[in-house]
C-alpha cells in the first residue's frame, strides 16, 4: 500500500509540472523554497487540493535537518500528519557540464530536474522486533565527503547541464506509520565527478564534508529555533490580545476594589519591598545585612536568573557600566537573556512532575511538556495564561505541548494525579493524602480530590480499587477516615469554595470565575485532543483574580526562589501555614495582577530590592525577617551548566533518543534532542539493564546531576529538593567522567586558547579566577597558583602542533532495532571505557604545563566556593 | 548515584518550619504490632537480578518436556538435586549439588504481565508506583534500616545500570547506591581518572586545601560553607584503598576466579568481595543479553541458546554459595535470585516463550535460613500456584525478616507512615 501511495505522489509531481503550478512563477533566487504538505491521501491521486500545504519557507540549501514546529493559534506545538511531505525547489543556472547529483534520505524521496525524476530512494521500514543485525560502519571517503550514516540511502544521478536555468525539486516523505517525523540528514548535493560535492543552493552553499555539514546543521538548528519563536508569536497575536484585554479588566477591577497605592517609596534606593520588610525587622529587633560586592552580586543574580555563572566578558561589560547603574543594567540584561527560560524550566519540571520516559513510557511517565514550559518563559507568557494552557492540556503529547501533562502511564487514575499536582502547584493545597483516603492533617476529603479530577476528566470519575486503603486481618487498622468505596462515582465539582465560590455572582461580572470561558480565547479546536469544558471552568477558577490564593502562591514561589525562603512556608502546602509578612505578600500579589501576570515584572520587584542584594543570612531569626537571602548552594543544573560555561565546553551528550535510526514511533521512543542545558536531561531509562541501551556521555552528566539532588525520574511533584551536601558530591566532581572533561585542556576548552595567548602569568591567573569564580584572586591566591604554574609556564606552547576537534562521538548505528546484537553491546561498552580517559588532550601545550594548569582548574571547580551562591 | 554519608550538616536544618514537628506522626499512627518476631541474623544481601523475566519452567520449576513447538513444558531434561524430591533443569547441575543451601520459592505471583519495567519496579520496590510518593528499593530500605557496616565501604552497590527501580525514593539520596557497569572501570566518581596518580592527586589536594581554607576564613560562622568545606575534605577519604581493592579480582586465586565462570560470574565474585569488605546490599545484574540474543527475555529464537545463560547462572551461583560458605559468610549473607516474571510452558510461534506473572520462581540461599526445601507448588505445567502462593510483599517481607528487619515497621515519607512492605508476611517456615 505504501508503494502505491508513493507512486501516486510521483505522479502528482509529474503531472503538476513544477511548483509554478502552485506558486504562479518559478523560484529564481538562490534561496530554496520549501513547502510542507500534510494529509497525504493514501492510494489516491494527490493534488494541490487533496493535500494541505501547511508551511512555506526558505532554506539556504537543499539540506534539511529540521522542519518548523507546527503551532496552533494558541502557540501550542501540534503534530503534523504522519507522513507529511517536504517539497523543496530552486531554479538556477550552473556552469554547463556534467554533474553528479547526490540524493541522501532515509525515507522515500525523489529528486527531479525540470519535472523529471532523476533519483529516488526507498521508503523506510518501521521496526517491529529489536533483532536487526548491526549494519557495517559508514565508509570513510577518501575525498572527505561526509560519510553516509545508517540508515540513510544515497542515490547518485549523472546529468549534463546546459547554460540555461533549470528547476531542481526534491519531494521527500517524512515520517509515516511507525516512523519518527524527522528528516534525518535529508540533502541534495552536486559536484563534478571525483570532486567533493556542494549542497544544492546558492554558489556559497556548504560542501558535503563533516565540518561544513555540522556547522550548517548547527546554524540551521538555531535559525529554526528563532523562526519558531517568530512564527508562534505571529500566530497567537489574537490570543495574546485577548489576554491583554482581560488584564485591563483586572486592573480596572482592582482599582475599584481597593485604590490603595503602595508604590511610592520613602527612602531613596529603598523599594516598597524594603520598606515593608524594614517595619517588620524593626519590630523584631533584626538589623538587615549589608549589601554584597558588585562582583558577588553579578554571580548571584546570574545564577538566579539564567542559571549560570557570568562569563568573563559579561563581568567586564558589567564593570564597564557606571557603578550606580551596574546592578540595574545587569538585571535588565539577564531578564532578556534566553537563559531566563532555561532556569525556570527546571523549577517547574519539579513542581509539575514533568517525567518523560525515552523508552516505551511507563511508571508515571508524562510526555515532554518541557518545551512548552520553555517557550512560555521564553515568550514571557503571562502566568494566568500559562496555567490555563496547562490545565487545558491541548496540543501534541510527544512534541512538547501541555497535552503531554495529561499523561500518567500505568497510573490508576491519571486525572487524580494531575489534580494533586495542579492544586499543590498553583493553590498550595496539598491533597496527596486524599488520593487514597480523607486527609488526616489537611482539610481535604477524598471526594474533594476526585471531584477536581472529574473536572479534568470532564465526566464523573470512579475511585479505583488501588486508590483505597484495604483493611487486612492481622494488620493494624490505620487511623484515617475512609468515606468512599472503590468504584464510587464522583461528579465534577470545584472543591475549594473557601478560596473562590463558583456559584455566587461577583461584582464585576466579566471577571467572575465563570466568565473566563466567555472571553474568546479559545477560538479554535485543537485537532489532537477533544476539548473538555470543565477543564476551562477549572482553569478560570484557578486564575480568577477573585481567587487571591493563586497570585499569592505564585508570588511566594518566586520570592522563595530568589530569597531562599518563602513568605509562606511550606510553599506548596498552605493549609496550616501562616505568613509573618501578609502586607508584603499582598503587595506583591497585587503587583502581579497589575503587571498583567508577568513573571518578569514580579522578578524585577524582588531583584531590584535592597533585600535581594544583601549578604546571606546565617541564622534562623534573621532569615525569617529576610535580613538577607538565605545562604544557598547551586542546584544540580546550575552546577553543570556553570561548569560547562566556565570552561567554554558543550555538554557533549548523545541525543536523548534510543531509536536514532528513526524506525520506531515517537510515542514509544521520544526524541528529547541533544541537550544544551542541564534541564534537558532525563532518566536514561535503562530498566532493562542492557549495555546497548546505555547513553554513556549523557549518563556521566546524569550521574553528577543526581548526586547533587536533581531527580532523573520525577514521579511526584516536589518544590524543595533534598540538598544536603555529601562526600559523594565531592567525589563525582573530583574523579568522575564529567569532572575530568571539565578540567581537561582539550582543543575545545576555552582555557586551552587562554593558555596559548601571549600573556604574562599573573594575567592568566586573574582571567582564570574571573572565569571560574567571577572575581579577582587575592594576593595569596594569586601567588599560590602562579607558583604552581611557573615551572612549566615559559615554554608551554608547542609551535606548529595541530588543533584537534576534542570531541568524542557516539556510533550512530546503535539503535533499539539492533540493540540485541552483540556488536551494539560491544560498541557501547567500548564507548563507556573510552570516556574514562576523558577528552583528547591538546597537542599545542606541553604535557607538563597542561597537567599543572588542569590541576589549577581542578582545585578551583572543586573548591567549596564554586558551588556556594554568594 | 549517591552514597551514604553520616554528614550532620543540614543546610536547611535551621530553617525547617514547625510544620513537620506539629504533625508528630507517632501519636497519630501507633506502631503496628509485630506479626512475627523477627529473628533473622543475616547482615548482608547479594541480590542477583535476572532482568527480562527468567523462565522458571526451564530452570527451577521444570514440568513435562516441551518440544519448542506445540507440546508445552520444560525445554530441557530435568535432574535430581541434593534435596530429595526437588528437580531442576539439566543446565543447573552445579546448583543442584548445593540445593541443600537453597530455598526455591516456586509460587511468586503478581499481575503485571506485559511491562518489563513495571514488573521489575514491583520486584525491586514491592509496590506499584504512585505519584504521591516514590517508594524506595529493597536495597535502600535495607541500607536505611541496617546502616553501613563500615564507613569505608558504600553500603549499597549496584553492578548494572542506574535507574528508578533501584533508587532510594522518599528515603532520600543518602540511601542511594554507587553503581558500576563494568568491573574494570569501577564506579564513576570513586576511581580517579587514569592520568591522575597519587602524586598528582596530592598536588591537587594541596592546592584545593589552600583555596578552601582561604575561603572558610573569609566566611567565618557560616554553616553552609562550613558544611561544604567539610564534605569536600571528607570525600577523598572514602575513595580509599579498602573499597577500590575489592574490584581487583587478581587478588583472588586463579582457580577461584575460574570457578565462577564468565563475566557474570566475575561480578558475583566481586559481590562476595564487596560484602566481605562491608557492604549491606549488592545487586548483581545478569544483563549479558548477547549470549543468546535476547537475555532472559526469551521470546522467539532467544529460546535456542537460553541454556548458555542458565549455565552461566548455574556456575556463578554455585560458586558464590560455596565461596561464601568457605569464607564463613554464607549464614550471614542472604543470596537472592530474582526476576520480574517467569514464562509460560507454551511456546510462541518463534519457538520462544511469552511472559507469565501468575506464578514464577525466585531463589534464596544461605542467610541463616532453613534451607534445602521448596516453598509452594505449581500446577502440572507450572502455570499457576496450587499451594502457598507468595506475593511480592511476602517475598520482600521474607528477605527483610532474614536480615532482622521487621517488615511491618513504618517508615516515614514526611509525616506519612509507610510500612516497609505492603502487608507482606514473611514465609515463617523458612525462618529460624
Amino acid at each position: 500500500m505504501r508503494a502505491v501511495r508513493l507512486a501516486v505522489l510521483v505522479g502528482f509531481v509529474l503531472t503538476s509540472g513544477s511548483l509554478a503550478a502552485i506558486n504562479g512563477k518559478p523560484q529564481t533566487s538562490a534561496r530554496v523554497l520549501v513547502e510542507l504538505l500534510e494529509n497525504i491521501p493514501a492510494g489516491k491521486e494527490l493534488s494541490a487540493e487533496s493535500s494541505l500545504r501547511t508551511e512555506a519557507y526558505n532554506e539556504p540549501a537543499f539540506a534539511f535537518v529540521r522542519t518548523p514546529t507546527k503551532y496552533s493559534p494558541h502557540a501550542l506545538a501540534l503534530d503534523r500528519s504522519t507522513p507529511f511531505v517536504l517539497r523543496a525547489s530552486l531554479t538556477r543556472t550552473l556552469p554547463p557540464g556534467e554533474y553528479d547529483f547526490r540524493l541522501r534520505a532515509r525515507n522515500a524521496a525523489w529528486l527531479l530536474i525540470d519535472g523529471k525524476v532523476v533519483a529516488a530512494t526507498d521508503p523506510q521500514k518501521p521496526n517491529k522486533e529489536s533483532h536487526d543485525p548491526m549494519p557495517e560502519p559508514a565508509l570513510v571517503d577518501i575525498l572527505g565527503i561526509r560519510p553516509l550514516h545508517y540508515p540513510h540511502q544515497q542515490k547518485v544521478a549523472r546529468f549534463s547541464i546546459d547554460e540555461k536555468p533549470h528547476t531542481y525539486e526534491l519531494v521527500a516523505v517524512i515520517g509515516g506509520k511507525g516512523l519518527t517525523p524527522f528528516p534525518g540528514e535529508l540533502s541534495v548535493s552536486y559536484g563534478k565527478p571525483g570532486q567533493i560535492p556542494r549542497l544544492l543552493g546558492g554558489n556559497s552553499a556548504p560542501l558535503l564534508t563533516d565540518a561544513a555539514w555540522e556547522s550548517y546543521s548547527e546554524k540551521s538548528f538555531r535559525s529554526h529555533v528563532h523562526g519558531d519563536i517568530v512564527r508562534r508569536r505571529n500566530l497567537s497575536r489574537d490570543v495574546a490580545a485577548a489576554w491583554n484585554e482581560r488584564h485591563q479588566l483586572v486592573r480596572a477591577w482592582m482599582k475599584e476594589r481597593s485604590p490603595q497605592d503602595l508604590t511610592k517609596s520613602s527612602a531613596p534606593g529603598d523599594t516598597v519591598v524594603d520598606r515593608l520588610l524594614a517595619v517588620k525587622q524593626k519590630a523584631a529587633g533584626i538589623v538587615a545585612n549589608p549589601v554584597i560586592s558588585d562582583l558577588a552580586f553579578l554571580r548571584r543574580v546570574s545564577l538566579d536568573t539564567i542559571g549560570m555563572i557570568p562569563t568573563a566578558d559579561e563581568v567586564r561589560a558589567y564593570l564597564a557600566d557606571p557603578p550606580n547603574q551596574r546592578r540595574y543594567r545587569a538585571i535588565e540584561r539577564l531578564l532578556n537573556h534566553p537563559g531566563w527560560a532555561d532556569h525556570w524550566v527546571s523549577y517547574w519540571q519539579d513542581v509539575l512532575a514533568e517525567n518523560p520516559g525515552i523508552l516505551k513510557p511507563d511508571l508515571n511517565n508524562t510526555g515532554p511538556f518541557r518545551w512548552w514550559l520553555h517557550q512560555s518563559f521564553r515568550d514571557d507568557i503571562p502566568l494566568d495564561r500559562m496555567v490555563t494552557e496547562l490545565i487545558e492540556m491541548e496540543g501534541s503529547a510527544v512534541q512538547g505541548a501541555p497535552a503531554a501533562f495529561a499523561q500518567a502511564t500505568l497510573n490508576d487514575s491519571p486525572m487524580a494525579a494531575k489534580a494533586t499536582i495542579i492544586s499543590q502547584a498553583f493553590l498550595g493545597q496539598n491533597m496527596a493524602c486524599a488520593r487514597c483516603h480523607d486527609a488526616p492533617n489537611h482539610p481535604f476529603s477524598q471526594k474533594d480530590l476526585y471531584s477536581l479530577a472529574a473536572m479534568l476528566s470532564g465526566k464523573p470519575i470512579g475511585i479505583p480499587e488501588t486508590s483505597t486503603v484495604k483493611l487486612v486481618d492481622g494488620f493494624r487498622t490505620p487511623n484515617i477516615k475512609i468515606s468512599l468505596k472503590a468504584g464510587e462515582k464522583i461528579e465534577p465539582a470545584w472543591p475549594f469554595v473557601d478560596l473562590v465560590k463558583p456559584s455566587e455572582p461577583l461584582r464585576t461580572a466579566s471577571l467572575s470565575p465563570n466568565a473566563l470561558p466567555e472571553i474568546p480565547l479559545f477560538g479554535y479546536e485543537a485537532p489532537t485532543t477533544t476539548r473538555v469544558a470543565t477543564r476551562r471552568q477549572l482553569a478560570a477558577l484557578v486564575v480568577s483574580p477573585e481567587n487571591e490564593r493563586f497570585a499569592q502562591v505564585m508570588v511566594n514561589r518566586v520570592w522563595k526562589r530568589y530569597m531562599g525562603r518563602g513568605l509562606v512556608e511550606p510553599a506548596d502546602d498552605w493549609s496550616s501555614a501562616k505568613s509573618e509578612h501578609p502586607e508584603l505578600l499582598q503587595y506583591l500579589s497585587r503587583e502581579l495582577l497589575r503587571g498583567g501576570y508577568s513573571l518578569k515584572h514580579l522578578a524585577r520587584l524582588i531583584l531590584h530590592s535592597r533585600a535581594y542584594r544583601r549578604k546571606p543570612v546565617i541564622d534562623d531569626k534573621a532569615a525569617a525577617q529576610f535580613a538577607g537571602p538565605t545562604r544557598r548552594r547551586m542546584t544540580a543544573e546550575q552546577l553543570v551548566d556553570s561548569l560547562h560555561r566556565g570552561v567554554g565546553k558543550q555538554l557533549g551528550s548523545e541525543d536523548l533518543n534510543l531509536s536514532p535510526v528513526g524506525d520506531r514511533p515517537l510515542e514509544q521512543f521520544l526524541n528529547l534532542g541533544t541537550p544544551c542545558r542541564a534541564w534537558e536531561f532525563t532518566a536514561i531509562s535503562n530498566e532493562r539493564d542492557r549495555p546497548s541501551l546505555a547513553l554513556p556521555m549523557a549518563q556521566s552528566i546524569v550521574d553528577v546531576l543526581t548526586t547533587f539532588g536533581w531527580r532523573q525520574s520525577r514521579q511526584n511533584p516536589v518544590t524543595v529538593r533534598e540538598d544536603q551536601p555529601s562526600p559523594m558530591q565531592t567525589l563525582i566532581l573530583a574523579n568522575g567522567i564529567m569532572g575530568t572533561r571539565i578540567t581537561r585542556l582539550s582543543d575545545d576548552s576555552a582555557f586551552t586558547e587562554l593558555c596559548l595567548q601571549e600573556r604574562p602569568l599573573p594575567e592568566i591567573v586573574r582571567e582564570t579566577f574571573l572565569r571560574i569564580l567571577s572575581r579577582q584572586p587575592n594576593e595569596k591566591e594569586s601567588k599560590l597558583i602562579q607558583d604552581h604554574l611557573r615551572p612549566a609556564f615559559g615554554n608551554r606552547r608547542i609551535p606548529g602542533a595541530a588543533k584537534g576537534t576534542g570531541k568524542l562521538r557516539p556510533d550512530p548505528r546503535v539503535s533499539w532495532a539492533n540493540h540485541f546484537s552483540p556488536e551494539s553491546t560491544h560498541i557501547r561498552m567500548q564507548e563507556e571505557r573510552r570516556l574514562r580517559t576523558g577528552d583528547e588532550p591538546t597537542k599545542r601545550l606541553t604535557k607538563a604545563f597542561r597537567e599543572r594548569f588542569e590541576d589549577v582548574l581542578w582545585s578551583l571547580v572543586n573548591s567549596p566556593e564554586f558551588v556556594v551562591v554568594p | 548515584m549517591s552514597r551514604t554519608t553520616d554528614s550532620t550538616f543540614t543546610r536547611r536544618g535551621f530553617l525547617q518550619t514547625a510544620a513537620a514537628a506539629l504533625a508528630s506522626p507517632l501519636t497519630l499512627y501507633p506502631e503496628p504490632r509485630t506479626l512475627n518476631p523477627v529473628s533473622g541474623k543475616a547482615e548482608s544481601c547479594i541480590f542477583i537480578w535476572l532482568g527480562g523475566g527468567a523462565s522458571h519452567v526451564d530452570t527451577f520449576d521444570p514440568k513435562g518436556r516441551g518440544d519448542g513447538k506445540k507440546t508445552p513444558g520444560c525445554y530441557y531434561e530435568t535432574i535430581d538435586t541434593a534435596v530429595p524430591g526437588i528437580r531442576v533443569s539439566e543446565h543447573l547441575a552445579l546448583t543442584a549439588k548445593v540445593m541443600d543451601r537453597c530455598i526455591l520459592l516456586r509460587t511468586i505471583t503478581h499481575g503485571i504481565n506485559e511491562e518489563h519495567a513495571a514488573a521489575a519496579n514491583l520486584m525491586h520496590t514491592g509496590r506499584r508506583p504512585s505519584e504521591t510518593i516514590v517508594y524506595p528499593s529493597l536495597g535502600s530500605i535495607i541500607t536505611h534500616e541496617l546502616g553501613p557496616r563500615t564507613p569505608e565501604v558504600p553500603p549499597y552497590v549496584v553492578m548494572g545500570y542506574p535507574n528508578g527501580m533501584r533508587d532510594p525514593g522518599f528515603l532520600g539520596p543518602k540511601y542511594g547506591y554507587v553503581y558500576l557497569t563494568q568491573l574494570d572501570t569501577g564506579p564513576n566518581g570513586l576511581v580517579r581518572a587514569p592520568d591522575v596518580d597519587s602524586a598528582r592527586q596530592k598536588r591537587r589536594e594541596s592546592l584545593l586545601g589552600s583555596l578552601r581554607d582561604e575561603y572558610v576564613q573569609r566566611n567565618p560562622r557560616d554553616p553552609v560553607i562550613a558544611g561544604q568545606a567539610a564534605v569536600s575534605a571528607q570525600g577523598f577519604r572514602i575513595a580509599g584503598p579498602r573499597f577500590l581493592n575489592v574490584f581487583d579480582l587478581t587478588r583472588e586465586s586463579s582457580t577461584r576466579r575460574q570457578s565462577y565462570g564468565g563475566e557474570f560470574g566475575q561480578r558475583c565474585l566481586a559481590a562476595r568481595r564487596i560484602v566481605q569488605a562491608g557492604a549491606r546490599f549488592v545487586e548483581v545484574s545478569f544483563n549479558l543479553n548477547f549470549l543468546n540474543g535476547t537475555g532472559w527475555d526469551t521470546h522467539n529464537d532467544g529460546q535456542l541458546k537460553q541454556h548458555l545463560l542458565i549455565r552461566d547462572l548455574d556456575q556463578a551461583l554455585a560458586a558464590l554459595i560455596l565461596d561464601l560458605e568457605r569464607n564463613r559468610l554464607l549464614d550471614k549473607t542472604l543470596v537472592v535470585v530474582a526476576t520480574e516474571f517467569g514464562r509460560p510452558p507454551e511456546f510462541d510461534s518463534g519457538g520462544g516463550r511469552g511472559h507469565q506473572s501468575a506464578a514464577f520462581s525466585c531463589l534464596l540461599a544461605g542467610g541463616g535460613l532453613r534451607t534445602g526445601r521448596a516453598v509452594g507448588v505449581t500446577d502440572e505445567l507450572s502455570r499457576k500456584a496450587v499451594e502457598r502462593p507468595v506475593t511480592v510483599p511476602d517475598f520482600h517481607a521474607t528477605i527483610h525478616a532474614a536480615l532482622g528487619i521487621d517488615p511491618s515497621k513504618n517508615l516515614f515519607a514526611g509525616a506519612r507512615p509507610v510500612p516497609i512492605t505492603d502487608y507482606g508476611r514473611p514465609i515463617s517456615e523458612i525462618l529460624r
